[in-house]
């Protein structure tokens, strides 16, 4: 029971990173019909710059979030007025092979400069744990789930208050209707995309710490994404949360009950299940204009 | 039809490709380019196969690479355990990649753009898991060692060279074939507008998973061969996605949905992967140069060389030519009477050809169409009018299939439909055109007008694409539109006018019994209305029933009887069109004061 006990916790604080992540990633397909697949190597050079921080100045990684977001979010800012702005109408097919060939690009660029070899983030506390009656939990995983968490109220407190954040909603709701109330939703995408970007900058610190990486890990961490996404309904903030936490409990039980293994097939076995059964995923509506058989 | 074979320079270099390819062996025992050919016809099979799906079909798959690794584990699997030369297990790799290509249909089947991208990347690296995953049957990480060839040393790779040679002329030959054929046209069709294509009688699963079969088999005996000519597989290298870059990079560069597109690709790719593994090191020299690659194809040449190539000779070739530009309609010609008439077709007084009970379809909270119920009587034109919103549209969907109602029934000359898919209502004779026309716009008129299918057999899939008597008819309708000078252009060059009436044209091949139109006097001239409203009345003299949704007032009145009224949802009147005209309702739900009604109501 305390095994159960401890795994879900554990699921839950994972939840909360992950909820981070595939905020970030929702925000831009809700905003801009694209999937961005580079979401994952973003994340790996988060960690990077983290790590690459954290061994110079020994400062707590957790703290280089002050640093990797706004860096993460003039990277999406160039990146994308740079790349991606030229495909937005051309389809799918376009804005995926793109992401996907800069994802390419990025993780071989991560190999010259880091090393193709396993990094990890290990600040002093990383072996020490709270104990709370029977159970354990290790202050890495407390500490980076409760950062997460605090980050993602953060973007969601910007998304619900304030104009820019309600321009960016309009824009996900109704592009046309939000072009012809005044907002620039050509510089609302832009915008969309490097906060969307930025989540990894938090991201990436944080899974520096809890997780080795190194710049194949992408596909994993993409791979995680998509199915949180997908679970959740794509491009809804809501789903992004309820999916990130279901993944996340799935996935410790899966470590703790079957085997570490077979973790990684999760993501997989869900993007199979809910695009069979349920392709809108949990939260996703069909709305009138969604004409699907 | 496009010619995909464009004779003289094209043929002459395709020759010259065949001959060279296969006199190499004999000309040259240099072994890093004949290894090099080796892995290039890999990857062109790999090519042209995708491009089937991805190519004519449209569905983008970054987990192409995933077939390699089945059919190299299928050989590799069995080679170790069985005594055979595993030349002997290529037929089955290509059993096994059809078995996974159906599974991942089937997982696919709802799902298209990003979800099936999506999808494509979750099953290779689900794939590559289980490999890892299992290595009491496939040895994990650790890989499996084939045996060595047995023949003759003297005679080194050909029999690895000349076997895969020989399934590029037959991945080359099945994409020549399909796209020939009535599979190719649906495969287009489907790639420029899916949910249309199911309104026009194409049985848009049933394409799409033979698309998927005939773009795996052949990479999947490519990689039986290429396993037994590695002597050693892993999950890693046969389940990598940069092999799927490589295999779509190569599609997108030679030029999709062309012939030779693919295979030249290919054959740039591939040495070009030899460069980065050999002189650059691989790994992550490897990943700059493909991804580079791929992000500069995407971003500034998404065409293709061969379509490019193509463009610039057709553009020289053209100049001069007078282009057709605002020709006047062509007057309509009479219709030829129907070959076979309709079963049950003798028109009976007060029989309703199509009848809708209690239909409802709710978006979330909003209640689109909320407990309708009409009946539109044979050989009747019957509008279908309402304020903006109130559920006309979504009416038709339901109708036609395109949406699956929450409640209630729809009956089709005496037979339930609500349950049916698309192209089985197309088929049984009801046919659709749009608010906002949507034909296929990188078909010719010509093409669009044959694409839609009265039926479904498996025999109809390798049919010609436009046989004789269907062009035939097509130029007889197009005739009919006005439309006959077109038929060779572009339908994304024509007019929004012009496109109606070829989108009535096609739905016309449908010989359809009752055919909805929605809005078919919306955004076109006076005259062109006027003409609309003649030929409604002569399909409908020789026996057609129209349902019109229609704000064009007089329009509607004059050719209409009876008139449907629609209001949030629910008929609220309907009969002659004068009495519906001084209905009070009717007054209501247009001029406002809905609430009032609402109050009365409740």
């Amino acid at each position: 029971m305390t095994e159960f006990v401890q795994t879900i916790i554990l699921g839950l604080l994972i939840g909360g990173v992950y909820a981070l992540l595939a905020s970030g990633l929702t925000l831009i397909f809700g905003v801009m019909n694209v999937i961005n697949v580079a979401h994952g190597v973003f994340l790996i050079l988060a960690a990077f710059v983290a790590y690459s921080l954290w061994s110079a100045t020994g400062i707590d990684p957790l703290l280089t979030i002050a640093i990797t977001t706004p860096a993460m979010f003039a990277f999406g800012w160039v990146l994308y007025t740079g790349t991606i702005r030229r495909i937005r109408t051309a389809g799918p097919a376009a804005s995926v092979l793109l992401t996907f060939s800069l994802a390419l690009v990025l993780e071989g660029v991560m190999g010259l400069v880091w090393g193709n070899t396993s990094h990890a983030i290990r600040p002093a506390y990383f072996n020490q744990s709270f104990t709370i009656g029977d159970l354990f939990l290790p202050k890495a995983q407390v500490y980076g789930g409760l950062v997460a968490v605090g980050v993602l109220i953060a973007l969601y407190v910007f998304l619900a208050r304030t104009w820019a954040g309600r321009a960016i909603r309009a824009s996900a709701v109704n592009p046309s209707a939000a072009q012809l109330v005044g907002v620039n939703v050509a510089a609302v995408a832009t915008m969309t995309f490097a906060i969307g970007v930025a989540t990894t900058g938090a991201g990436g610190s944080i899974v520096g710490v809890l997780y080795p990486f190194l710049p194949g890990s992408h596909y994993v961490w993409i791979s995680r994404l998509l199915g949180i996404i997908v679970l959740g309904g794509m491009g809804s903030l809501p789903g992004a949360v309820v999916g990130a936490v279901l993944m996340g409990v799935g996935e410790t039980l899966t470590t703790t009950y079957v085997s570490p293994a077979w973790t990684t097939a999760v993501p997989y076995v869900i993007i199979f299940l809910v695009l069979m059964f349920r392709p809108q995923g949990l939260m996703g509506a069909r709305l009138r204009e969604d004409v699907a058989i | 039809m496009r010619r995909l074979i464009p004779r003289s320079p094209w043929a002459a270099l395709i020759v010259a490709f065949w001959v060279l390819l296969l006199a190499f062996p004999f000309v040259s025992d240099d072994a890093f380019y004949q290894n090099m050919i080796i892995l290039s016809l890999v990857f062109a099979i790999g090519a042209s196969g995708l491009n089937i799906i991805s190519g004519y079909g449209g569905y983008v798959s970054l987990g192409q690479s995933a077939f390699l690794g089945v059919g190299a584990y299928t050989v590799g699997l069995l080679a170790v355990r069985i005594d055979a030369s595993p030349f002997v297990w290529v037929p089955l790799a290509g059993v096994m990649g059809a078995l996974f290509a159906v599974g991942l249909g089937l997982v696919a089947l709802r799902t298209r753009g990003h979800a099936f991208v999506i999808i494509t990347i979750a099953f290779l690296l689900l794939m590559q898991l289980v490999i890892i995953n299992w290595p009491s049957f496939t040895k994990g990480t650790a890989g499996l060692s084939l045996p060595l060839a047995q023949w003759d040393p003297a005679y080194l790779n050909w029999p690895f060279y000349y076997s895969l040679a020989a399934l590029l002329a037959l991945a080359v030959l099945l994409s020549w074939r399909i796209r020939r054929t009535k599979l190719g046209m649906g495969l287009i069709a489907m790639r420029e507008d899916e949910d249309k294509a199911a309104t026009v009688g194409i049985s848009t699963p049933t394409y799409k998973m033979i698309g998927f079969v005939a773009s795996a088999v052949p990479l999947s005996m490519a990689g039986g061969v290429y396993a037994y000519y590695l002597n050693f597989i892993d999950p890693r290298g046969m389940f990598d996605i940069v092999t799927s870059v490589q295999i779509i990079l190569s599609v997108l560069l030679g030029g999709r949905a062309t012939l030779w597109g693919p295979v030249l690709g290919a054959f740039i790719i591939e040495p070009l992967n030899e460069v980065a593994n050999q002189q650059l090191g691989g790994g992550n020299s490897r990943l700059l140069i493909f991804g580079g690659l791929m992000a500069l194809v995407v971003l500034f040449m998404p065409q293709g060389i061969v379509p490019f190539v193509r463009d610039v000779l057709d553009r020289r070739r053209r100049r001069g030519e007078e282009a057709i530009v605002g020709a006047r309609l062509e007057r309509p010609l009479v219709m030829r009477e129907r070959e076979e008439a309709p079963v049950g077709h003798d028109v009976a007084e007060g029989r309703n050809l199509l009848e809708v009970k209690g239909l409802e379809k709710r978006f979330g909270g909003v209640r689109a169409v909320d407990g309708c119920s009409f009946a539109v009587p044979e050989g009747s034109i019957t509008a279908l009018i309402g304020p903006n919103g109130s559920g006309k549209t979504t009416v038709f969907n339901l109708v036609d299939g395109t949406m699956r109602p929450n409640a209630g029934e729809v009956w089709f000359d005496g037979e339930r439909i609500d349950g049916l898919r698309p192209w089985r209502r197309a088929h049984l004779g009801i046919g659709r055109t749009f608010q906002i026309t949507r034909l296929f716009r990188d078909m010719t008129v010509l093409e669009n007008v044959v694409a839609p299918l009265r039926s479904f057999s498996w025999g109809q899939l390798n049919a010609d694409a436009v046989s004789g008597p269907e062009a035939e008819r097509a130029e007889e309708l197009l005739e009919f539109v006005g439309m006959r000078r077109y038929r060779d252009q572009k339908a994304a060059a024509l007019s929004y006018g012009q496109q109606k009436l070829v989108e009535l044209a096609q739905v016309l091949m449908l010989e359809p019994k009752l055919i909805l139109l929605d809005e078919p006097a919306g955004g076109i001239n006076p005259t062109a209305i006027e003409r609309m409203g003649e030929m409604i009345r002569q399909l409908n003299r020789q026996g057609t029933t129209f349902l019109i949704v229609e704000h064009n007032m007089p329009f509607v009145l004059g050719l209409c009887d009876p008139v449907l009224v629609l209001a949030r949802g629910q008929t609220i009147a309907e009969g002659a069109p004068d009495i519906v005209q001084q209905d009070p309702r009717v007054l209501d739900a247009y001029l406002g004061e809905d609430f009032v009604l609402e109050e009365v109501r409740a």
